[in-house]
């Protein structure tokens, strides 16, 4: 159901301004929506256990800003090593939603609010570093990322796709994704059969934290830019886009594919508000109507008997 | 003696983080400025108590603070001319926008976590619209004649505090003493097993939203007095810690649990949190960190988990 009201969302702009169906502005929508989506990806891996992640704002900003000191540190290009900065900014992503999954499964606090204060303490950690300001990288070389264009789309978008396919093979493919389903299904039963239930929580938020990595360094990539604000309003906007596209916040229902269509849902939506001229200050009202509509349209309602 | 301990985890947090700032900085002990403190949160915890009752629900209400920043811009908008009936005006505002939540929900199986968020953008659309996307200010006659004596005290005590005391008097009321209080246990406990001993389960979802709602308007109305005017954006900033107020409290996001006591200490803690940084003299650039970490061993402290099985 979600992707039909992708194209339906898609029709109906197209319908207002035919220049919404065009290869300029598709790209612009896959900028936009490639760090969301690897925001939206790592979320919805803890929305499948029937948990929570209020982290990324904190996540994405931190590794941002870690990612830019490290490239400037090997030579502030990509040639002089800021490769290298790549990795410790993802692996560092991977690090801190460790912890955050440490805090949560093993102090047994329930993941809303451990992920809520770890998201404290990752944006003020970025204030810290930052001193409040900005940095500023300019590789033209790493900015091909943005700058270099393969039919028609940058390289960026690439990058995103790829993570996504990873994405939806640790979904399928691997223990780990099987695990996840049986804890958001029903956690007693998948620790009685023998689900190590504390190690897949902690790898679960590990792989969230490696994804809003990611999108940190995607979103340097994008804006040329770090600072704490680098995360700002990705946390509403991942969780929704998650739940538009049919990710159920009780648990076991969805997937990357889910988060995939849902981000291009809300994308859409946003853009096309722009490309059909609505003035800004009522755009969120707009998105929020919409988006209530969209979760009415693609929920299986039969199937749910009660809603928190 | 142990489950004595236990259910007061909050309280016991709390005294405890009032004596180690104390014995710090012995200022902070003053009574005085405790009670300017307390007077200084009263529009956050007002925000705190209606969250509390969505949260008790085991839902959530995203759109607390964008309700809060419409309001402030209806009030300096029409203080003048209603008068008094800005407050009743108000609160029913926030008491329709927060059922057509809770009817989203209910009705269309959407979770509140969306159509709280949903409403609370639609909030802001309108405050941006009523506004003109400008700051307001309120014709400081009316609000000197009508409620001048809110930003004064009574001896050492802030006004705003017996305004906070009146409606947290009042939910504690609906919470202990009414069947609605009831109710709301009820559903946050144990929903599928409320629905089946015939209680009108919608209904009492609807009317925790509407009460939130609000709850959030009034806290707006009284920020508004504060500041003496209103903006799209005025209250930014109130969702996250009010949210903090109600978890480390001990209300759960699982709901049936807790209560607007717990909403009471826990919105003292996060206070007592925030203003010890200037005590100890915790940089700007460092504080929100620090905020953070103390929110989780806080938070560790505070709930009582002994009987959580499953943690999500």
């Amino acid at each position: 159901m979600p992707i039909i009201v992708l194209i339906a969302l898609v029709v109906f702009f197209t319908s207002l301004n035919p220049n919404f169906m065009s290869l300029r502005n598709f790209a612009r929508i896959a900028i936009a929506a490639s760090p969301f989506l690897m925001v939206a990806i790592g979320v919805t891996f803890i929305i499948i256990m029937g948990s929570i992640d209020l982290s990324m704002e904190g996540g994405v900003a931190l590794s941002a800003v870690i990612f830019c000191f490290a490239f400037l540190f090997f030579g502030g290009t990509l040639a002089s090593g800021g490769w290298v900065a790549i990795i410790a900014a993802l692996g560092f992503g991977a690090a801190y939603g460790a912890l955050n999954g440490f805090i949560h499964a093993k102090l047994l606090i329930p993941s809303f609010m451990s992920s809520l204060a770890m998201g404290f303490v990752g944006i003020g950690a970025t204030v810290l570093l930052t001193g409040g300001g900005i940095v500023r990288i300019d590789d033209d070389v790493f900015r091909m990322l943005l700058t270099y264009r393969f039919q028609g789309f940058p390289l960026m978008v690439y990058v995103a796709v790829f993570f996504l396919i990873v994405g939806i093979l640790i979904q399928k493919k691997t223990i780990l994704g099987r695990n996840l389903y049986a804890i958001g299904g029903a956690e007693d039963l998948a620790r009685a059969s023998g689900v190590p239930v504390l190690k897949t929580r902690i790898l679960a938020f590990s792989l969230a934290g490696f994804y809003y990595a990611l999108a940190g360094v995607l979103q340097v990539a994008k804006l040329g830019q770090a600072e704490s604000v680098t995360g700002a309003n990705l946390m509403f906007l991942s969780i929704t886009a998650a739940v538009v596209g049919g990710v159920a916040l009780w648990g076991a229902i969805g997937g990357v594919v889910n988060a995939l269509i849902g981000v291009l849902i809300v994308t859409v939506i946003n853009n096309g508000m722009v490309v059909i001229g609505l003035p800004d200050y009522i755009q969120d009202g707009v998105l929020g109507l919409l988006v209530i509509a969209a979760v009415i349209l693609s929920t299986n309602r039969s199937a749910v008997k009660f809603v928190k | 003696m142990r489950d004595i301990l236990k259910s007061n985890y909050h309280w016991v947090t709390l005294f405890t983080l009032v004596i180690l700032v104390g014995l710090v900085d012995m200022n902070f002990w003053n009574i005085e400025s405790l009670l300017i403190l307390m007077g200084d949160i009263v529009p956050l915890f007002i925000m705190a108590l209606g969250l509390t009752f969505a949260i008790y629900i085991g839902g959530i209400d995203l759109s607390a603070q964008s309700m809060a920043n419409m309001i402030t811009v209806i009030a300096s908008l029409y203080l003048a001319t209603l008068g008094l009936w800005i407050v009743p005006v108000c609160f029913l505002v926030g008491v329709i926008l927060g059922g057509i939540s809770g009817l989203i929900t209910t009705r269309f199986l959407v979770p509140s976590f969306i159509s709280t968020l949903a409403i609370g953008g639609v909030c802001y659309s309108l405050a941006q619209w009523l506004s003109g996307n400008r700051a307001l200010y309120m014709n400081s006659e009316s609000r000197d004649a009508l409620f001048g004596w809110m930003l004064s005290s009574t001896g050492i005590v802030p006004n705003t505090i017996f305004v906070g005391a009146f409606v947290f008097v009042i939910a504690l009321l609906i919470e202990r003493r009414s069947s609605l209080g009831r109710q709301l246990k009820a559903v946050g406990s144990a929903e599928l097993a409320a629905s089946a001993s015939g209680l009108l389960v919608p209904r009492v979802k609807v009317l925790a939203f509407a009460l939130s709602g609000g709850l959030a308007a009034l806290a707006g109305v009284i920020f508004s007095i504060k500041l003496s005017g209103g903006a799209p954006s005025i209250a930014n900033g109130f969702l996250l810690p009010a949210i903090v107020a109600v978890l480390v409290g001990g209300t759960p996001l699982t709901g049936g649990v807790g209560g607007v006591v717990n909403t009471l200490v826990g919105t003292m803690i996060v206070a007592v949190i925030r203003s010890s940084m200037l005590y100890l003299e915790v940089a700007a650039t460092h504080q929100q960190m620090v905020f953070g970490i103390v929110l989780i061993i806080a938070i560790v402290f505070t709930i009582d988990r002994s009987k959580l099985s499953i943690v999500k």
